[in-house]
Order: C-alpha cells, then sequence, then structure tokens
C-alpha cells in the first residue's frame, strides 16, 4: 500500500554544528547548497533553511543533556519516550539525561504527520542512524581529548571511556565539538548496535508524559489561554455540507450577561459551510446566548440521508462486480465463480461510528502585530491542515503557527485540524484571540465518522467445499478522497485511484489461486458527511469481513477454522514478504496463529452456549505488517453477549518500549471490543443519531473481559502497535458467537436480537 | 458573590449562580486539572469533591456550593490521594490522560470511604469514569496497589 510520502533516500544527509555552547545535530533530506553551518543556525535562529527538511533534530548542551525535539503528537502512545529511546540508544547518552520537547508547527521541522501507527516504524531507521552519527562525533572528540584511539574508545551513559579514562558529553561539547556532514552512504556504512548489545531498547522505561498525567497537570488544548481571548461556540448547520445560514439574529442572547456577538464564518476554503459562531465573555454564557440567538439554515442535499440509504447504495455498488477500482486481481476470478460447483456469498457491514475524544475539538486562535496567525490546540497533521488554513485565512502557510498542545484523545480525528478554521477567521475578525469550543454533541455532529462500510464476498467453491477463489468489493466513504486526495494510489489495469487505507486487509496474506478486491467509494457517504480515519481506518471494519468470511468458508468446507488459515498461511510468492519491513510474510503471522492456538487452549470443551473463535490481521499495511493473532472467548445466553476473555498473539519485530506496547494492545483491543459490541450509531435526518454518553455508549471498566496478551521475541524491524490490536477482534467475537450458537453475525455493532 | 472554600483556601466568583462549577474553576479559578468531557455528568472527567463526596462539576451549579468545600485534583493531598498519585505513576497508567484527573478524584474518595476495597467494590465505584483510551485495567491495578494490596499489572 502507498505510503504518505517516498522521500528521496539518497539525498539523506547529517549535519552537525556548534551553536551557542550547543551541539545540534540534525538527520534529514538535503539539497545541494546546504551546509551544516546553515541547517544548524537555522534551527538556533528558528527560521527555516530551504535546502533542509530534517525528520529529526536533537541537540546535546553543555551539561550533556540529549534535547530531543519530537514532531509527532502525544495521544497516549508515549511517542516521544519511544522516539528518545532509539536516540539515546544509538547515542549512548544517559537515560535521565534525556529531554524531549514537543515542536509547534515551524516550517524548519519538516513534515509533521502522526497515525497510521507509523512513528516507531518510519522513523527508526533515521532515529537510529542519528543517535549512531553523534555517538561516531562525540567518540572522535573524547578519543582526541583522552589522546587514545578512537577504536580504543566506548560510549555509553552519557561518556566516552578508554583505558579506565572518561570524558563526558557535556565536557567535550563545551569544548566545541567540530562540523560533521555525513552522506547517505556514510550514514548507511555507520555501524548500528547488534540488538544483544543494546542497553535501553526493549527494556523496561517509565514514560516522559505520565507524571504530569498522573497530577492533572498537563495541558491540552483545551487548557490554552491567552490575554484578552474571547469565547466562540459553533452553530452548527443541519448538514455537514451545502446548507445556508439564511438567517442568523442576537434574538433574546442580548440579555445574557457576557455575550458580545454573533459571527457568520465564510471560509474560502469551503471546509466549514454554513457555520454561524456565538461569541462570549465565558463559555457558560456563550452557550446560554447559543439557545436564544435565532438560526436558521436551508438544509443540505443530504438532510434527508439516513444509515440505510448509505448502505444501500454501498451494498448496489458492492454487488456490482463491475464497480470498484482493481488492487489485488490474479487467477480470473470471473471466469472461476462462473465454473464453480458451488458458490458462497455474503455481506459484511460495520455501521457509522465516531472518535468521540474525550477532549471535544478546540482551538484558539491569535494574530500577532505582525498579522501571523498563531493556533493553539492538539493536533495529529499539521502538514495536512495548514494548507487548508492557508487558503481559509489567505495567508501564506508560513504566517500560519500551529502550537502543539497534549491530545485528550487522537484515534485519528485530529488527523485533520478542521475546527481551527473557524477559530481562525473569527479571530481575525474581531481582532480579539477567540478561543472555539465545541460541546459533546456538537463534536459528534461534525466528527469525521467512521463510514458505515459494506463488503461484498463470492467465493467459487469445488465439490469438496476447497475455496477456488474469491471475490471482495468493499465499499464506503474515503477519507483521503476528501482530505488528501493526492495521497490516492493507483489501482491496477489504470482502473481508478483509491484510498489504500479504506482498502487496507482486503489484500491480505492468504494464498488463493484467485482473487480480487474492488475498493469503491460510496459517494453517498462521500457527500453526506466527512468520512474520517478512525484508528485502525480500513482494517477495523475490512477486517471484520475478511475474517468472518473466512470462518464461514472453513466451516462450510468442514475444517477448523485455525487449520483452515494454517493451510493458506503457506509464504507463497509475495506472500512471503518483499522488505526487510515484512520479512518472513505470512510464515510469521502463522507463527502467532499457532502460538495463539496454544495460549488459548484451542479445541478444549466449553459449557452449553459458549465457545472460542479466531481471527487474525496484519496491522495496517502490507508494506509495514503487525502480525496479530486473537481468540475471544464468549457466553451467549438469549440475546445477550458475554466476552470472558480475549487472547493476542502480537509479532510487532523489534518492541521499543515493552510498557507502552503492551499499553497499545490494551487499549487497542478493548477499542475493538468496544466497537463490537458497546459503540456504533447511525446516520439520521443527515447527522449522526447518537451524540453524547446517554446513547453512544463506549465500553466501561465492568465491561472488560481478562486479556491475554503476549508479544513474540523478535529482532525484526519494527512494525507499530497503536492500531493493529484491534483489528482481530471483532471477528474473533463473531467467530465466537457462531461456534457457541451456531448463528452468524454479519453486522457491527453486534446485535443478537 | 458566591464564596467557597478551593483547596482549603477561601475564595469567591462573581458569575451568575447557575454557572456549572467547572467553568468557574477552570476559567475563572484558573484550575485545569479538572476537564470537561460530555456536559450530562456522564464521564467523569469533571469529577472533584464536595465536602469530600465525588460529584460532577460539569452539572453542579456555582450556588450549589457556598459555603462548602471543594477539593480539585490540584489539591488532593490526602494519603490516599498521594498513595494514588504513586500509583497511576508506577503502574504506568495515562494514555492520554485527559479522564486521568477525574478517575483520581473518584478513586480517592473510594479509598476514603473504603480504605481496601474489593475487586467488585473498585469497579463499581470507578464504572461511571470513561477512559476513552481504555486503560481500565491499569486504572484498576493502580487502586489496587494505592490501597496496599496487589502487585498491579504493568
Amino acid at each position: 500500500m502507498s505510503r504518505l510520502a517516498k522521500p528521496d533516500l539518497s539525498r539523506r544527509r547529517f549535519l552537525a554544528g556548534a551553536v551557542g555552547g550547543s551541539c545540534i545535530m540534525g538527520l534529514g533530506l538535503a539539497l545541494p547548497g546546504c551546509s551544516p553551518r546553515s541547517a544548524v543556525e537555522s534551527l538556533a535562529a528558528a527560521r527555516p533553511d530551504a535546502t533542509f527538511a530534517p525528520s529529526l533534530w536533537y541537540e546535546i548542551d553543555g551539561t550533556g543533556a540529549a534535547h530531543i525535539f519530537i514532531t509527532k503528537a502525544e495521544m497516549g502512545q508515549h511517542v516521544g519516550t519511544a522516539l528518545a529511546r532509539i536516540v539515546a540508544e544509538e547515542l549512548g547518552a544517559a537515560w535521565s539525561q534525556v529531554r524531549i520537547t514537543h515542536v509547534d508547527s515551524h516550517p524548519k521541522w519538516g513534515v509533521m504527520v502522526t497515525g497510521g501507527s507509523w512513528s516507531v516504524h518510519t522513523s527508526f531507521k533515521a532515529l537510529s542512524q542519528a543517535g549512531a552519527a553523534g555517538r561516531q562525533l562525540l567518540q572522535a572528540a573524547g578519543a582526541a581529548h583522552l589522546g587514545v584511539p578512537v577504536e580504543a574508545c566506548t560510549v555509553a551513559d552519557g561518556q566516552v571511556s578508554a583505558g579506565g579514562n572518561s570524558v563526558s558529553f557535556g565536557t567535550l561539547v563545551s569544548a566545541g565539538l567540530p562540523e560533521a556532514d555525513l552522506s547517505a552512504e556514510a550514514l548507511d556504512a555507520l555501524p548500528l548496535k547488534a540488538p544483544e548489545a543494546r542497553q535501553l531498547l526493549g527494556k523496561p522505561v517509565a514514560a516522559l508524559d505520565i507524571p504530569a498525567k498522573s497530577a492533572g497537570e498537563a495541558v491540552y488544548g483545551l487548557d490554552a489561554t491567552l490575554p484578552n481571548m474571547v469565547y466562540a461556540v459553533p452553530l452548527l448547520p443541519p448538514t455537514r455540507y451545502g446548507s445556508v445560514l439564511t438567517r442568523l439574529e442576537d434574538g433574546a442572547a442580548g440579555s445574557v450577561p457576557g455575550f458580545l456577538q454573533t459571527l457568520r464564518i465564510e471560509d474560502p476554503s469551503e471546509t466549514i459551510q454554513g457555520w454561524g459562531l456565538v461569541i462570549a465573555e465565558s463559555l457558560p454564557a456563550a452557550w446560554k446566548a447559543a439557545e436564544k440567538v435565532v438560526a436558521e439554515w436551508t438544509p443540505g442535499p443530504t438532510a434527508e440521508v439516513d444509515e440505510a440509504a448509505l448502505f444501500a447504495e454501498g451494498a448496489r455498488l458492492a454487488d456490482d462486480p463491475a464497480e470498484g477500482v482493481r488492487v489485488v486481481d490474479h487467477g480470473e476470478i470471473d471466469t472461476v465463480l462462473a465454473g464453480a460447483t458451488k458458490t458462497l456469498s455474503a455481506h459484511y457491514r460495520t455501521a457509522s461510528a465516531l472518535h468521540f475524544t474525550l477532549e471535544p475539538q478546540n482551538a484558539l486562535a491569535h494574530f500577532d502585530e505582525a498579522g501571523h496567525c498563531h493556533i493553539h490546540g492538539g493536533n495529529q497533521w499539521q502538514s495536512l491542515i495548514l494548507p487548508v488554513l492557508s487558503k481559509a485565512l489567505g495567508l501564506a502557510e508560513t504566517d500560519i503557527t500551529l502550537h502543539q498542545y497534549a491530545l485528550g484523545g487522537g484515534y485519528g480525528r485530529r488527523l485533520f485540524g478542521d475546527q481551527m478554521i473557524p477559530a481562525g477567521l473569527a479571530a481575525r475578525a474581531l481582532g480579539r484571540p477567540v478561543k472555539l469550543v465545541l460541546n459533546r454533541e456538537q463534536d459528534s455532529r461534525f466528527d469525521c465518522v467512521r463510514s458505515p462500510s459494506v463488503c461484498r464476498f463470492d467465493a467459487a467453491l469445488s465439490a469438496e467445499g476447497e475455496v477456488l477463489g474469491i471475490d471482495h468489493g468493499v465499499a464506503a466513504g474515503w477519507p483521503t478522497l476528501s482530505m488528501a486526495p493526492g495521497f490516492l494510489a493507483p489501482g491496477l489495469n489504470d482502473s481508478g485511484r483509491f484510498d489504500s487505507f479504506s482498502i487496507s486487509g482486503a489484500d491480505h496474506w492468504y494464498t488463493l489461486p484467485a482473487h480480487r478486491v474492488r475498493a469503491i467509494n460510496n459517494p453517498l457517504a462521500q457527500k453526506t458527511f466527512l468520512p474520517g480515519w478512525l484508528r485502525a481506518v480500513g482494517p477495523g471494519w475490512i477486517g471484520w469481513g475478511v475474517e468472518s468470511f473466512m470462518d464461514e468458508l472453513a466451516h462450510a468446507q468442514g475444517v477448523d477454522p485455525i487449520d483452515f488459515r494454517l493451510a493458506r498461511l503457506d509464504g507463497a510468492g509475495p506472500n512471503g514478504g518483499d522488505s526487510p519491513a515484512n520479512e518472513g510474510g505470512a510464515l510469521r503471522l502463522r507463527a502467532v496463529l499457532e502460538a495463539v492456538r496454544e495460549r488459548s487452549g484451542w479445541g478444549r470443551s466449553l459449557p452449553q452456549g459458549s465457545g472460542l473463535g479466531v481471527a487474525v490481521a496484519h496491522g495496517q499495511e502490507r508494506g509495514m505488517p503487525t502480525w496479530t493473532a486473537c481468540v475471544a472467548e464468549v457466553a451467549v445466553a438469549g440475546d445477550a453477549v458475554s466476552v470472558k476473555k480475549l487472547w493476542q498473539v502480537i509479532d510487532v519485530g523489534t518492541v521499543i518500549d515493552p510498557g507502552g506496547a503492551r499499553a497499545q494492545a490494551e487499549g487497542a483491543m478493548l477499542w475493538g471490543l468496544s466497537l463490537a459490541l458497546y459503540e456504533g450509531t447511525a446516520f439520521e435526518a443527515g447527522q449522526v443519531r447518537d451524540r453524547n454518553l446517554d446513547r453512544y455508549t463506549p465500553l466501561r471498566m465492568k465491561d472488560v473481559p481478562e486479556l491475554d496478551i503476549h508479544f513474540a521475541e523478535s529482532t525484526a524491524f519494527p512494525s507499530g502497535l497503536g492500531e493493529p490490536p484491534l483489528i482481530a477482534v471483532a471477528p474473533a467475537i463473531g467467530n465466537a458467537i457462531f461456534a457457541a450458537t451456531g448463528k452468524r453475525v454479519r453486522d457491527l455493532p453486534i446485535r443478537l436480537s | 458573590m458566591t464564596e467557597f472554600m478551593l483547596n482549603g483556601t477561601p475564595v469567591s466568583s462573581a458569575s451568575p449562580e447557575d454557572t456549572p462549577l467547572l467553568w468557574v474553576l477552570r476559567d475563572e479559578l484558573d484550575h485545569k486539572g479538572t476537564k470537561f468531557g460530555c456536559g450530562i455528568a456522564q464521564c467523569g472527567a469533571c469529577t472533584v469533591h464536595l465536602d469530600g463526596t465525588p460529584t460532577r462539576a460539569c452539572v453542579l451549579p456555582l450556588s450549589a456550593v457556598a459555603g462548602r468545600q471543594v477539593t480539585t485534583i490540584e489539591g488532593l493531598a490526602s494519603d490516599a490521594g498521594e498513595a494514588l498519585k504513586a500509583a497511576w505513576v508506577s503502574e504506568q497508567v495515562p494514555q492520554c490522560g485527559y479522564c486521568q484527573s477525574g478517575q483520581l478524584m473518584t478513586a480517592a474518595a473510594l479509598l476514603e470511604a473504603n480504605p481496601s476495597p474489593s475487586d467488585d467494590e473498585i469497579v463499581n465505584a470507578m464504572n461511571g469514569n470513561l477512559c476513552r483510551c481504555m486503560a481500565y485495567g491499569r486504572i484498576k491495578a493502580a487502586v489496587k496497589v494505592a490501597a496496599g494490596r496487589g502487585e498491579g499489572q504493568a
């Protein structure tokens, strides 16, 4: 599947130089003309160097402390800790002297995105090499200081040592390190530590963000304030798109103390359509006034759309074998289906689901005296929203700075910072800082919803039930089409462009004689709402279908569902893997499946009404798989499903931070359970129906089953963990329900009634 | 003017009496550790203690706290509170962390009333606090550690 950008890695360089008593080091993509001096001075002076796009900056000061600048959003994954550990490992820094700083969106930091479970995977090589390059620089300086050959020196714990003598990083930096300029070839030639020599990676560590979060001291976007700011709350239109605000009057709001005015939002980027704002001196006053203003809209064209219509359109498209961009296509599936003795067909569907970040969307916008726009709030993809803000505000991207905060939940919602737009427009109109806050119901209405989806499967079977081929159509709203169309990927044989994030998981690792995957955009979904990237994205809905249908096929053939899968996870051809990132291919998926079979006691007898179900997943993308296998034990009584225990075996390659990794697996698995049984909404009259916790009901503590989570021992290239452990949970539960009751469930959320 | 005790210190607010306490705490008195989540007393992110009882500040009118003691995460200094904050770190509980002030306030009220709760008592007490990251296992483990039983799981 496509990566967001394919940088020319031959342009990688490591640059280092002394500035103001510190040594600044960066690794990134450099253009001709870039020098260590220009690069480090741009950082020190907080101005961009057009010739250098860093993927990492760090700085060692005169005390020996290593300051690592984190461009990734902290939203619960302890990403700064993990990334800093990778640098510190190769640098030979003392962990107690490592500091992290989450940075703003200044162009000098390069591309900024946090999502896709990518952070460790996409950063690992650069961070390791940047650390190793710094170590080499310090080792050479230390050797000269100690008067010994470089080869005689070791570097560890912030010291360069030889023959019983040591010199600290701080001393070497204070004495002035020379400039360094390493080419891509030189970086690739740097020695990296063998896994057994690592002192930090894979070892327990206390996450750096946790103490503040355990004392109420972490600062989130909603906590940001500025002098003289006013509060803004939106008046949301009846549809996301196309509604026209025809009437906006103060009405009785004038009697509310603290009410200032209403404001109509005209957004040149057309991201925000039909909004009004109520401006007041406090949030309670703004909300009180919002109940009293007069606002009327001409609704947009999707004001009557409901969930059934969205599903019907998805099914209509998925059922038509001519529809869809071809993503996988081998073995002449049409011929195979036409000639099959038997066929098995099914629809699998998932309903609309909400991000429901506990911190509602908000933004604090401010124009300084020079006309530069500052926006304060938590965000996952600064590089995506900056061009939109540029268009909305009529400013160059370099005249806008996004100031980062802790994210009170991301899960993909904060990949799009659309709420920043009305805040910015209002701040300019009012000439004052504006803090825009959505209340909970508005946050739900304005969510970029996980699209309702329809999978259509048609399997061709031999007389003995052997699977000869599968045709798989997937219809859904596509986040990438609306928010980042430049990242749509080309399909096979000029069949069009598709959202890889909305089809990943259909390109699974089972070897099939014939297989076709059709990626289909549901245009009604696209028009009705802004489809979003919700934790696990496409694999979150596609895995439900793929792994449930595999179970149906196993039972149709009368074969144990694990044996059925193992027989097709043979690592043949492309399923053997084709890069260091997916080394081993399907054989690693096979290994975690065998391990979970063992751990779960698969095949043991269970009480009446109880059952075990299994599912596997390969994470977010074939190009960076995280291999997972999950078993669920359920007990069904009437219409009530109780999940007793979930087992999951995970092969993520090298584990950086074991505690953080386990925490991500715990959270993601419970998200999978929540989306299977507890969450889900529906469109009604063009809007999501369930907007607050009285009706939208994520899993609570009493719903938590026993979890058995096991990470495979591995030194393979690290993949990602924020999302992959979510994927296999729902199909494992659905398959367990079948084992318990003989009833096949094909819709998420699961409802037996 | 409404007067009350905030973390042991007398404070006053000139806001209308129907103003939810949450916004008085956050935006007037600059105590931002207490969070806004749902606004309908269903998520628990805004939990504070009112005369020692866990209470949802998002729906509590300012008038209801006149002359009373309000404790927020910033003032959580009881033995149970300190033990919980330490256990939140030792068990590596928070993920995004946004709900954790409320979780800690609910847990502190539990341990102050019941220093050695059973697993069921912990779940019953904590069930009203949503953790969207679903760090529930560690929250439960940390409450047990703070109560002096259990090894935790992190």
